[in-house]
């Protein structure tokens, strides 16, 4: 199984049409990758998808960068029982 | 830059102040005064001004859509009148709110309108007359029935040399005078409209002949005596403190009020909005002690129109920190019923324009979201049965989409569907504009067919519910 950050990568890159091999852990959704409002709640509902979670809207979308995505969306699968490779 | 001259410290809070004393929500903002009075200066001296006091002092609206609403547009059927006649009826309630509305008398539907209005039982709005300052109009106000009628009566030199062609003020004033005269003879009030106040001479010529009005009335009994009307009739009136007559609203009813001494319940204030003064004009000489500001449903009358009946409601509501009998509800519904029949009210006209109460703004819909009352002027809903709204544009954001999808399926609280659930929609949305290069408003027909088609779980439980 890959890992969290394998798959937080994996679904950044199609949602926001980057190249995986270049997004980085201290990547910003926003400034560094580029993502508009709308990209911002598709990645959510995306990583939602991915994982089989559900997220708190406002908490999800305070995350600024793809490192602090990892982190909450692994607390999250573990508040959830949702297996994970970490 | 000059030295602050004060130091503001910071109350800090951890709990909102939201100033409710003011902003209640469930009724207009109320416009509350401090304690001093309010000064202006007048022939020099320093006049104060009770503006605080008319919380309790009986003012009133009077209604003037059958009479210069019309002149603005084709004429109403009788129908259309008498259906607007009730729903004043029900806007002003039982306490008379809405005190007055003239009518026209010279042609068989003036006449028939009049009585079939009547006929509906109604206290209030009192039909009153509308004739021109001609003895032998009389006859048609006797022959109606009616107990007060206005008459024409300008004041200006403007009326007076250029249209009426009087050779003198003296003759002018004697001519009027002869038909005030007529009127009490017949036991009839009349209500003398002094055409283009904000361009005449007042103290040559209005000052001597309300004097004079005043004094016919004193022989009169207490129910015919004068009443004034002042018309700002091309809309020159200000509001502004310190303002020279004859364009000063406050000077001109003081001079009227408290130097002629026509009581506040014989003044009335009737505006033109040539200049966008029109409300506040009214509701100036409302605070200066006119009791009656006379006005239309939604503004509409001769060229740029009049004080809009509906915004005198809300601002009397405003003013006394109560409805007061008034039904607001009846707002929406007149709104309805005028465009049912082809008068146009601009979308962005506040209190009954389609869109009055909708945002564009992505930021704005966000903050509808999250508590209405950070973008909505009252609670619309309540009293207008209009709920805030989101137009979607490429300014809505997901935060417009949200609020859209959330009103249409009627959730609140807790059962509002948040964006997470609605991406695709609001991608639906986006695509429309950076991938199609749309340039129009998205409709909510279109919206609907869209969240049928994206939200099908949604649309199961709760349309199946609507």
């Amino acid at each position: 199984m890959a890992t969290v950050e394998e798959r937080v990568k994996a679904v950044t890159a199609r949602v926001l049409k980057v190249d995986p091999k270049q997004i980085k852990p201290e990547h910003s959704f926003t400034v560094d990758l580029g993502a508009s409002s709308v990209q911002s709640v598709e990645l959510v509902a995306s990583f939602e998808e991915e994982f089989g979670i559900e997220m708190e809207e406002d908490a999800a979308l305070s995350v600024q960068n793809v490192g602090d995505a990892v982190g909450f969306i692994a607390n999250v699968c573990r508040e959830q029982g949702v297996d994970i490779e970490e | 830059m000059d030295k602050a001259r004060k130091k503001h410290p910071l109350v800090d809070a951890e709990r909102p102040n939201l100033l409710e004393d003011t902003f209640p929500y469930v009724l207009p903002p109320l416009i509350r005064f401090s304690k001093s009075p309010v000064v202006e200066y007048i022939d020099g001296q320093a006049v104060e001004f009770d503006v605080a006091g008319v919380k309790d002092r009986d003012i009133v609206i009077t209604d003037t859509t059958f009479r210069d609403g019309q002149q603005a547009r084709p004429p109403y059927t009788i129908d259309q009148m008498v259906h607007i006649y009730d729903q004043l009826a029900r806007l002003g309630g039982p306490n008379g709110v809405i005190r007055q509305t003239e009518f026209f008398l010279y042609t068989k539907n003036d006449r028939e309108t009049l009585d079939r209005c009547r006929a509906l039982g109604h206290k209030y709005p009192e039909c009153t007359g509308w004739i021109r300052a001609v003895k032998g109009d009389f006859r048609l106000v006797k022959e109606a029935g009616l107990k007060e009628t206005g008459m024409l009566t300008s004041c200006s030199d403007y009326h007076v040399f250029q249209k009426l062609r009087f050779r003198s003020r003296a003759e002018c004033i004697d001519s009027y005078c002869e038909v005030v005269d007529a009127a009490l003879e017949a036991g009839v009030r009349p209500r003398c409209h002094l055409e283009d106040i904000t361009r005449a001479d007042i103290d040559g010529f209005v000052l001597p002949f309300v004097d004079r009005l005043m004094e016919m009335s004193s022989q009169a009994p207490e129910d015919q005596s004068v009443k004034i009307r002042l018309c700002d009739t091309l809309g020159y009136g200000v509001c502004y403190p310190g303002v020279e007559l004859p364009r000063s609203v406050p000077k001109l009813i003081y001079k009227l009020n408290r130097e002629c001494g026509v009581p506040s319940e014989r003044l009335e204030w009737h505006g033109h909005n040539d200049f966008h003064r029109v409300h506040a004009n009214a509701s100036t000489a409302w605070l200066y002690g006119c009791g009656a500001a006379n006005a239309t449903l939604f503004g509409f009358g001769e060229r740029t129109g009049n004080p809009p009946l509906e915004s005198a409601i809300i601002e009397y509501i405003s003013l006394k920190g109560d409805t007061c009998g008034i039904d607001t509800l009846a707002i929406s519904d007149l709104a309805d019923y005028m465009r049912s029949i082809g008068l146009p009210i601009p979308d962005n006209y506040p209190f009954a324009g389609r869109a009055f109460n909708t945002t564009r703004a992505g930021i704005h819909a966000d903050g509808l979201r999250r508590d209405e009352q950070i973008y909505n002027i009252f609670d619309t809903a309540l009293l207008l049965g209009r709920p805030p709204r989101v137009a979607i544009t490429d300014k809505s954001g997901t935060d417009g989409v949200v609020h859209w999808v959330n009103e249409f399926f009627g959730l609140k609280g807790d059962d509002r569907i948040n964006k997470i659930r609605l991406h695709k929609l609001a991608r639906w949305v986006i695509d429309q504009y950076e991938e199609h290069g749309r340039l129009t408003t998205i409709s909510d027909e279109e919206l609907e067919v869209k969240t049928k088609e994206l939200l099908p779980d949604y649309w199961e439980k709760y349309k199946a519910v609507k």
